[in-house]
């Protein structure tokens, strides 16, 4: 094997730390009189670009029904298995829809693979970043909290098909 | 022998065979979607092609014979761009139906898809639009578009059920499946093309969007439909079986099963009329009690009565485990000789290829283990007479509804002082029964049945009742199943509080005093073995997934399917 | 003087002391959140109180309430025993600290140390020896094998540091020829600092006191990424309270002690040629005194979220093959400056 050494190429200035400290020492100091980055979340919010990747929602079409067919993948590929479908049969054309819904919000990790399988472009990750329970029953958000409107998350949608 | 390579494997084969069967005898599978090992060569889906060499074209595996000395690719650039092709053909007006369609995860079109297909479609045009939701017959539904045109369905009807149903109409990329006019797609073995269409064209409208296949545990077991048990796979999701489907077995069922084991042989199991936990009558009402108090009431009971006033009626429902205690019980412990079972026979039921007129499961095993009358004993019908009579004042049932299969009979056990019934559901019987102690369906423990042939098969837990766990007793396993937890409602599906008959006997002997303790279904069984003759040297590894012929003192010919 | 105004002068000074040692800690944890924060182009804490100035009382309040947990496999009396040596070396060292000159009250000159003794840097020396075992022993009685680690590095490391310390401090006594801290100070009239004079000494005794105080780039005894909490992994509530107390308490000794020994202690440099009121002149050497410590304190804080932790091989390497010579040469350095000018 080939072991790469450091190439001892510091400068007699270098070596003796002291001005390599004095410069850092500066950049701190510096850095202190500078513009702050925080938000002060709970007063000012956060208003996330088209790429964030929040809670996972279903994308309700126009006419109030929701696009997903009940194929299973979202839930199959979820790696902590927190998506459950059952899927019945409609007499819509698409044939089925998914009666049962539920996404456990405490095993969701946020990964979007959900949204990335998804033949239908029916689950997306929206903005909503704002999720907080006291019980477990609570976690499972149903179709109800799910199913939002596809105007609301349009630009996800739009992101989704530029980057993919 | 003589022999052909194919793709540099030297392999042997018997005059006649065809290089597609000499190859699945070697374990060696060419890709095919038309050919079936039980059906006629169609050769029609064209994915099989190799190349032979010294000859110009290629040639279809399934139809071709092999002959000494062939050298054979299936795995040449010249086969695969072929098999390429064929793939991109079948493709261009298959619809992207894959998440609606419930074959999804069981289709040869989408796994040849990935391994066989260059993953690319060329075919810019509109797709050819056909009808979808087509119901084809009672239990079958049809989706036109999906078809790839193998015949396989119209081929099982022709040769295998020996009812011409189904035929092509059209022609060309308009060509569909239709039932010939005036008939439905209803022979009592139209399931079975749903098993064999290669893609999702022919769905079960029983299973239809229940669940996707990836979600379910598949469980080997043995149909309870009839006396032929068929092999079946039990398919079970969040405790709850969805599906039967046959497994091979060369000497049973072949790769079949009839529509009436398919679909009715488990709905029962999810049925919410199922017994959970024993029930004991308390002023006209059964009323649920615990384990040990119903247990050590039932003894206390039985008690009251002399061995000449208590009979004994066993079960072809049950298994050969559970029947063997029941006799042993009657026989060793209560000292009674009247037992007996009750035959379950339905003339309009069977026929000439896989049904039976013997309804039940195990009425030849339940003969084997000596549920029968003991010297002197009364049979069934002395049973029902005594207790008409008056002799009789006692009656313990094994897991059968003899009220519901004979009305006569519920006024003759209505004349019972105490009727003691194991049962999974309750029925006609337990409504008369004073104690009622639930029996865990036949998915839900493990045993043998024993079919028409003399052929002992296992049956297997699919679906766990309280005291079972998945993974401890070994139970194949879903996904769902291996990473579930109790506060998720996918992992939690109800569970019964019932158990294997013969563990409810075991318990009652104990109150006896009997020591005998067997802790595994296997343990009655290796005594079985040991004491009945005809089962010697067998245990369950023997019996195994295809089962054991038993030695029969007049051995019935295995029948020919 | 009488017995008993001595003993209240005193009783008041360290009443004093003890105060603004308790409440500098504190605020001295917060401006450590504040300035971490404004060096990374954060905020810091700013929700309790007035700019989160009650922050210091909500991280009080919050250790207190915290379940104190004390590891099946510990020593429990040496684990409690630990975070009280610690506070205790750190509280009493500063009892020969003087903050400003000697001033007359109510005819009564006052000196402003609690306790001027003439081996008062012999003194110092000896208790910060003394820290080392709180956290030798808090690594070794908590049972865990990370604040074990941490606890033998601690000792290596505070040990190895202490004689470079102790040659550099030398270099001052060679130049005050008095181990008391007040003649020391007194000796650096004007702009006649040690640290002027002897730069590498003030150098070597600055990185050493770093090292001593466990601070960053010296903090391995507790190096998080490696050792989960180092010597006080196994510590909770108050007890961990103690030790955090301690870490603050000493960075503010070691800051009184390089303003004393190097950097002219109480002295504005030429005040008396002002002519100033004698009661003024006090008042406005205490509050240098106190500017020299607050702008250490904050040095101190600067460094740490400047610089990383040094390894622990690169640490030793430095004790032993830098700082060392380099005390030594400058003990050779006063050495001469005394010859040649005679000081
Ligand atoms: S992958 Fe899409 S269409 Fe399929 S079930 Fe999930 S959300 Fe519905
Ligand atoms: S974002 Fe990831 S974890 Fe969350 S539901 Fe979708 S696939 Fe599951
Ligand atoms: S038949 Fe197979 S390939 Fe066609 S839609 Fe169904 S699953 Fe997909
Ligand atoms: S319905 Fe299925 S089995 Fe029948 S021809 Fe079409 S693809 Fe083949």
């Amino acid at each position: 094997m080939n072991l790469r050494r450091r190439k001892k190429d510091l400068t007699f200035w270098e070596r003796i730390y002291i001005p390599e400290i004095i410069k850092g020492l500066a950049l701190t100091l510096r850095t202190m009189f500078k513009p702050k980055f925080t938000v002060e979340y709970p007063e000012v919010k956060f208003i996330p670009p088209a790429s964030y990747r929040g809670r996972p929602v279903l994308v309700m079409e126009e006419n109030g029904k929701e696009r997903c067919v009940a194929c299973g993948l979202c839930a199959r590929v979820c790696p902590p298995l927190a998506i459950e479908v059952q899927a019945a049969e409609t007499q819509d054309e698409k044939e089925r829809y998914p009666v049962k819904f539920e996404i456990n919000m405490i095993r969701c990790i946020f990964c979007g693979f959900c949204e990335e399988v998804c033949p239908e472009e029916a689950i997306v990750m929206s903005k909503d970043y704002e999720l907080s329970f006291s019980s477990r029953e609570e976690a499972l958000y149903g179709k109800d909290k799910l199913l939002t409107p596809i105007k609301q998350v349009q630009d996800r949608i739009d992101f989704l098909r530029h980057y993919k | 022998m003589p022999k052909f390579v194919l793709d540099g494997i030297e392999i042997e084969f018997t005059q006649g065979q065809t290089i597609m069967e000499a190859a699945k005898a070697k374990g060696i599978t060419i890709p095919h979607f038309c050919w079936h090992p039980e059906l006629s060569i169609s050769g029609n889906c064209r994915v099989c092609l190799v190349e032979v060499e010294k000859m110009p074209k290629l040639v279809i595996a399934c139809s071709t014979l092999a002959s000494d000395g062939m050298v054979v690719f299936a795995d040449s650039d010249k086969a695969v761009s072929a098999r390429n092709a064929v793939m991109e053909f079948l493709l261009i007006n298959h619809p992207l139906d894959c998440p609606i369609c419930d074959e999804a995860g069981e289709c040869k079109l989408q796994d040849y898809a990935y391994s066989h297909s260059t993953g690319e479609s060329r075919f810019v045009e509109e797709k050819v639009h056909k009808p979808k939701r087509v119901p084809l017959g009672p239990r079958v539904m049809f989706d036109a578009e999906r078809c790839i045109s193998c015949s396989r369905c119209i081929r099982f009807c022709d040769e295998i059920a020996k009812d011409p149903e189904l035929t092509f109409v059209k022609r060309g990329d308009r060509v569909t499946i239709e039932t010939y006019p005036g008939r439905e797609l209803d022979n009592p073995y139209s399931m079975n093309v749903v098993d064999i269409c290669p893609v999702g064209a022919l769905t079960s409208r029983d299973f239809r969007f229940k669940a996707r296949v990836w979600e379910l545990s598949s469980t080997k077991s043995v149909c309870y439909g009839c006396a032929r048990g068929c092999n079946t796979e039990i398919w079970v999701r969040n405790n709850e079986v969805l599906r039967l489907t046959p497994r091979y077995n060369k000497d049973v069922n072949s790769y079949w099963m009839c529509d009436h084991g398919r679909i009715n042989t488990f709905k029962f199991v999810n049925d919410p009329s199922r017994v959970d936990g024993p029930f004991m009558r308390h002023n006209d009402n059964l009323i649920r009690a615990g384990w040990d108090e119903a247990l050590s009431k039932a003894v206390s009971v039985l008690k009251h009565y002399t061995k000449e006033e208590i009979g004994f009626i066993a079960s072809p429902y049950a298994t050969c485990e559970d029947n063997f205690l029941f006799a042993q019980f009657a026989k060793n412990v209560i000292g009674s000789k009247h037992i007996d079972f009750m035959r379950h026979y339905d003339h309009s039921f069977g026929d000439d290829f896989l049904k039976q007129d013997d309804i039940s499961p195990n009425s030849k095993g339940v003969e084997l283990v000596g549920a029968v009358p003991g010297k002197g004993g009364l049979n069934f019908d002395g049973i029902m007479a005594a207790i008409k009579s008056g002799r009789i004042k006692a009656l313990y049932i094994l897991e059968d509804d003899i009220v519901s299969a004979n009305p006569e009979f519920g006024k003759i056990l209505s004349k019972l002082d105490l009727l003691i019934v194991h049962a999974t559901n309750f029925n006609k019987t337990t409504d008369l029964a004073e104690f009622v102690f639930p029996a865990s369906t036949y998915t839900a423990r493990n045993g043998i049945f024993v079919n028409f042939q003399g052929r002992a098969q296992r049956i297997r837990p699919a679906a766990s009742t309280i005291e079972q766990d998945r993974s401890l007793d070994g139970m194949s396993l879903s996904r769902l199943d291996k990473f579930g937890t109790q506060y998720d409602s996918w992992a939690t599906g109800n569970k019964r509080d019932a158990r294997s008959s013969w563990k409810i006997l075991q318990a009652l002997m104990q109150l006896y005093g009997i020591k005998q303790k067997y802790s595994l279904a296997e343990d009655v069984f290796l005594d079985i073995a040991k004491n009945i003759k005809t089962f010697h040297g067998l245990n369950y590894e023997i019996i195994g997934d295809q089962g054991s012929l038993l030695n029969l003192v007049v051995p019935e010919t295995a029948v020919k399917v | 003087m009488t017995i008993l105004q001595l003993i209240a002068f005193t009783a008041v000074k360290i009443l004093v002391i003890f105060t603004m040692m308790m409440l500098t800690v504190s605020y001295l944890v917060y401006f450590e959140r504040k300035i971490s924060a404004w060096a990374q182009n954060r905020l810091g804490p700013n929700r309790v109180g007035w700019f989160g100035l009650l922050q210091p009382f909500a991280d009080v309040f919050k250790l207190a309430l915290k379940e104190d947990i004390v590891p099946t496999n510990a020593n429990k009396t040496i684990h409690t025993l630990a975070p009280m040596i610690a506070l205790f070396v750190a509280f009493t060292t500063y009892a020969v600290i003087p903050f400003g000159p000697d001033v007359t009250m109510f005819g009564i000159t006052v000196p402003l140390v609690v306790a001027d003794v003439n081996i008062g840097i012999l003194y110092v020396l000896a208790l910060s020896s003394l820290g080392v075992y709180a956290i030798t022993l808090a690594g070794w009685s908590s049972g865990s094998k990370y604040s074990l680690l941490g606890g033998i590095r601690s000792s290596a490391q505070m040990i190895s540091y202490e004689i470079s310390m102790g040659f550099s401090v030398g270099g001052v006594l060679l130049f005050a020829g008095s181990l008391r801290p007040v003649a020391i100070v007194q000796a650096q009239q004007g702009w006649m600092w040690n640290a002027v004079l002897q730069p590498i000494g003030f150098i070597t005794f600055l990185v050493s006191a770093f090292a001593e105080t466990n601070r960053l780039p010296f903090d391995l005894p507790e190096a998080e990424p490696e050792l989960v909490g180092g010597f006080h992994t196994e510590y909770s509530s108050m007890k961990f309270a103690g030790f955090f107390l301690a870490e603050y308490a000493n960075m503010i000794i070691a800051s009184a002690l390089i303003v004393t020994l190097y950097l002219g202690g109480w002295q504005f440099p030429y005040i008396e040629s002002f002519g100033l009121p004698a009661g003024l002149v006090a008042i406005i050497q205490v509050l240098t005194f106190l500017v020299k410590i607050a702008f250490l304190l904050f040095f101190f804080i600067w460094v740490r979220w400047s610089i990383p932790r040094f390894r622990y091989d690169q640490l030793m390497n430095l004790g032993w093959k830098v700082m060392f010579p380099l005390s030594l040469i400058n003990i050779i350095w006063v050495a001469c400056l005394i010859m040649i000018f005679n000081l």
